[in-house]
């Protein structure tokens, strides 16, 4: 069947309206994520066929990355880890009174990274794989280097940022050295008494929802539930009203965002919360004004949201055209592939030239879909602010637990990591230990050991970091200019008289 | 110069590298916090204690036991059916009720009513949707 | 065979209300979980798992969910499952773990009831660059032998490791000492495996038929090109799978890369070989009945034969062994390999 007939058939258009609908609600959703809307959808797409149930599955894809971004910009709470950079500036905007406003900017964001990265697919699948091979474990560690060098980026105070940012890497290291990933199966940092539970180490997952969503609940609880906004307080007024003008002069920042994300993707093992991180990383960075990023900056929103959905495209090209999944979530479609009796691997385009055409289009339709879903459905979105707590946060606990216990398939410990974290998130906030330095450790650093690690053991010198290769040495500058970057900024900070602002 | 950076590493104990060097930089890190501010750590203690002077305690503790009491009862209660997901469903109702109760200010009829409404109707839409529709196990 | 979960859970469900005896009769639980070694719902543990719990939901009457947790979470649950409403379904690496040493790892024939045998993915395979010195395993062989070192990149501590094990003691047998140029690059998953040849830190890679196939077929000067060298399964399981194999790779082709075409010797009259078996893991305390219930239903679902072409399509390879038999064929097989492994890690 060719493309345009795929065009035509209501059942494919309806799968992806019905796809990219459903992935929005699992992103919105403190605790589900887009793989996991893609999981429970896998087993549907036998029935389907190969072509409908692949564009069933990539719409999921494409409207869970993109519906994380509801909770992170109105709760503070990410959706998903691939939109916790969004909650940065995105939920402060959402405070004073701009919570529509950002929602705009971030939707429109996410479109556009998200047609970044089809053209990147489209056009440049393979040459993209041949250079993406170019990525050893070297280079591997210093993107996650470059990556983590945004703790200092997002530290109110340098100091203490950055220790939380390395005890967030610390506690991420607590278990078993993971075979599956290159380690040697040896457990260490784990409390006596705690191996029966703690041998698989802390899951993200629960981390993350633990330490945003759990730890507001209980801030809340200490402060006696408070009043929250009502929807007159978010009433589109002067001082927020979105206009396209908020992207004038962010086109570079938009292209640049949506092509890191794209990039991230492409890098097996990098792992999708990385895309957003790094692009944060460079809009704050090379921003004239970064010292307004984490204030609510509409740059950062951009910056995150286009970058995180520029992974959607960017993930599949080596799954395409490598048969090696560029995250979690395209992971699962080798499952798909692998059900209908058809290979993933360097030919996969050339033989398989329809279902490629179908695929791109799904996604492209998916991207449209999810702008025109997304744009009506804002009104509807900003009312979870006027929910009144007392039924807001029993909910949102209760989808925690579920989110927590589902993401490993039934494991009890994963809930308990909830509220532990919930409760260590609480604490921190007391210490005035930072949260953002601290979870972007802890995502960061089991790669960030494997391919240490694995670089030492492979190259047996300590030199090779600097003398692998030409993109080496490009990280090194990025990672340079990143440290420079952060401490002109905290410089001028304390100038300006307000330090750790 | 060459044999200044060369490293062998012994796969058998390559799991204690890393760790190893991010508890360095983890203490040298805290070493410099406990010199920089040590006069804020030497009054910690009273951050704790007006901390826990302002605290509204009722709610916070309420909404810490009660979170430990449904998560201790789940996996129990759902044994009684095994795999079934019931003990999600039988522990998520009270649960919401209990702390809607407890975070709610003007206990008035209407508000009581909705988060009743809410209690009752959510954890069957969710235990249906996600133990019977998408596969999944719950406790 | 298109029938979803989802179809056939209203579908039990509505058998449900009207024979409520059948389940009943049998004392099973209305409701199992399958959990599974490997923590991907992408693999091939959970697709052989997947097509195994439906036929066995359809012909049972009764919910079995699969619930990819990883082996070691997978080993605890049903260590705390007597009922029978948890089961496990997990290949080879389940014993060999614990061969190997792995930390954590329980001898899954002491501690739990092993059961009977589901299917074969005949996939495992070794490769080396298209461009590479070594045409067959000879080669390699003889290659440690004259001294050269050979790096040979493998995810430790399992399945991908055992083909290694067996080269290293074909080495030791052929020329004792030249064991020794056989070194291990220890990796992680397939995207690992292949970067380490790309990056030319391993002469020779572990991988599968599915998912290196297609790099085998790319023309000789693509830096991504690869060769097999060995595909591991034995003769009898390849014969079973299709005939045209897998993409431009027929069966005949496959065979030239497998025993006894390709001898990696393990004793002196012996070729090494290695089918990757999945096969079912029940809790010891669990009441022999039920487990009796399921390999019954086994027997009885292979005999109508459907499953077998589900298997097939996904290639993999039926193989169904009642219960009794399973169990003595995996032990002679943990046996097989444990003198291997052992009489290698005492030098």
């Amino acid at each position: 069947m060719d493309l345009l007939a795929h065009l035509i058939d209501p059942w494919f258009l309806g799968l992806i309206f019905g796809g990219t609908l459903m992935g929005i609600v699992f992103g919105a959703i403190p605790g589900m994520t887009a793989t996991m809307a893609v999981a429970v959808c896998l087993p549907l797409t036998f029935s389907l066929g190969l072509v409908n149930g692949l564009a069933l599955l990539l719409s999921l894809y494409v409207g869970g990355i993109t519906g994380g971004l509801v909770p992170a910009i109105l709760l503070g709470i990410p959706g998903t880890p691939s939109s916790i950079t969004t909650t940065f500036d995105g939920f402060p905007m959402a405070k004073r009174g701009e919570g529509e406003r950002a929602l705009k900017i971030a939707i429109i964001a996410s479109v556009v990274g998200g047609l970044v990265s089809l053209v990147a697919l489209y056009f440049f699948a393979p040459v993209l794989a041949q250079f993406a091979i170019k990525f050893s474990y070297v280079e591997k560690f210093l993107i996650i280097f470059f990556a983590l060098t945004v703790m200092a980026a997002l530290s109110k105070d340098m100091l203490l940022g950055i220790f939380s940012g390395v005890l967030g890497i610390f506690l991420s290291l607590i278990g078993t050295y993971d075979i599956t990933n290159g380690g040697n199966g040896h457990t260490r940092l784990i409390p006596p008494g705690m191996e029966y539970w703690l041998d698989g180490g802390f899951a993200l997952l629960p981390v993350l929802i633990g330490i945003f969503g759990v730890t507001v609940i209980l801030e809340e609880a200490e402060l006696g539930m408070p009043r929250g906004q009502s929807l007159k307080d978010i009433e589109v007024g002067p001082h927020s009203r979105f206009s396209f003008s908020v992207f004038r002069g962010q086109w570079v920042n938009l292209l640049r965002s949506g092509g890191i994300g794209t990039f991230v993707g492409i890098l097996p093992g990098v792992g999708g919360s990385a895309a957003s991180i790094l692009s944060y990383t460079a809009a704050k960075t090379t921003s004239r004004h970064p010292e307004r990023y984490g204030k609510g900056e509409p740059a950062g929103v951009i910056a995150s949201e286009a970058g995180n959905n520029g992974l959607t495209g960017g993930a599949l090209v080596p799954l395409l055209s490598l048969g090696i999944p560029g995250d979690s979530t395209t992971a699962l479609l080798i499952g798909a592939f692998a059900l209908q009796g058809i290979q993933v691997g360097p030919l996969f385009i050339s033989q398989n030239i329809d279902t490629w055409n179908a695929m791109i289009a799904a996604m492209l339709i998916s991207n449209l879909v999810m702008l025109v879903v997304m744009f009506f459905a804002i009104r509807w979105f900003a009312m979870v602010i006027a929910v009144p707590k007392q039924i807001l946060y029993p909910f949102i606990l209760m989808m925690c637990v579920i989110g927590a216990y589902t993401i490993n398939y039934g494991i009890i410990f994963d809930v308990w990591t909830l509220l532990i974290f919930g409760v260590f998130g609480w604490i921190m906030a007391k210490l005035r230990l930072e949260v953002a330095p601290f979870i972007i450790g802890f995502i960061l650093g089991p790669a960030a050991e494997i391919y240490f690690v694995k670089s030492l053991e492979s190259f047996g010198d300590l030199a090779i970091f600097f003398t692998k290769s030409w993109i080496a040495v490009v990280l090194w500058v990025l990672i340079v200019a990143s440290v420079a970057g952060s401490i002109a900024i905290s410089r001028r900070n304390a100038r300006m008289g307000e330090p750790s602002a | 110069m060459d044999n200044l950076t060369r490293v062998t590493i012994d796969f058998d104990t390559s799991h204690l590298i890393f760790p190893t060097i991010i508890a360095i930089v983890l203490g040298l890190l805290g070493l410099a916090i406990l010199v920089r501010d040590r006069a804020a750590i030497l009054g910690s203690g009273r951050m704790w204690a007006t901390t826990f002077r302002a605290m509204d305690k009722t709610r916070f503790f309420g909404a810490l036991a009660l979170t430990i009491v449904y998560f201790l009862l789940m996996v129990p209660v759902g044994n009684i059916w095994p795999n079934a997901g019931y003990g999600f469903l039988i522990c998520s109702v009270p649960y919401v009720v209990a702390l809607g109760l407890l975070f709610m200010h003007a206990r008035t009829p209407a508000a009581i009513g909705a988060m009743l409404a809410v209690a009752v109707i959510a954890p069957p839409l969710i235990w249906w949707l996600f133990s019977e529709i998408f596969f999944l196990t719950l406790p | 065979m298109s029938v979803t979960r989802r179809l056939l859970l209203s579908a039990v469900g509505a058998a449900l209300v009207t024979m409520p005896v059948v389940a009943e009769a049998q004392n099973l639980p209305r409701n199992v979980r399958m959990v599974i070694g490997s923590s991907s719902t992408g693999g091939d543990t959970y697709q052989n798992a997947s097509i195994l719990a439906d036929a066995l939901s359809e012909h049972l009457g009764v919910n079995v969910r699969v619930d990819p947790v990883g082996a070691s979470e997978a080993f605890k649950a049903l260590a705390r499952d007597s009922r029978g409403t948890t089961i496990m379904m997990h290949h080879d690496q389940s014993y060999l773990q614990e061969l190997y040493g792995v930390e954590g790892s329980p001898d899954i024939f002491e501690e739990f009831t092993v059961g009977p045998t589901i299917s074969v993915n005949p996939g495992n395979a070794y490769l080396v660059p298209a461009d590479s010195p070594y045409q067959t395993m000879e080669d390699v062989l003889a290659a440690a032998e004259a001294g050269e070192r050979v790096r040979v990149a493998i995810q430790p501590g399992g399945v991908s490791e055992i083909g290694f094990t067996a080269m290293r003691n074909a080495a030791r047998m052929q020329a004792p000492g030249s064991e020794e140029n056989i070194v291990p690059v220890n990796t992680g998953d397939q995207a690992d495996k292949n970067q380490a040849m790309w990056d030319d830190l391993a002469d020779v890679i572990n991988g599968s038929i599915q998912a290196n196939e297609q790099f085998t077929q790319l023309p000789e000067d693509d830096p991504t090109a690869m060769r097999f060298i060995w595909i591991t399964a034995t003769p009898e399981t390849l014969n079973q799978a299709p005939e045209e194999g897998l993409g431009e790779t027929d069966r005949a082709e496959m065979l030239t890369y497998a025993a006894p075409e390709v001898s990696v010797p393990m004793t002196a009259e012996e070729n090494f070989t290695f089918d990757k078996e999945f096969f079912l893991m029940f809790n010891s305390e669990t009441d022999p009945a039920l487990i009796e219930a399921i390999d019954t239903a086994m027997d009885e679902i292979y005999a109508e034969g459907d499953i077998q072409q589900r298997f097939l399509d996904a290639f993999f390879t039926p193989e169904y062994r009642p219960m009794a038999e399973a169990q003595e064929h995996l032990q002679s097989k943990n046996d097989d390999y444990e003198t291997i492994i052992s009489e290698l890690k005492s030098e």
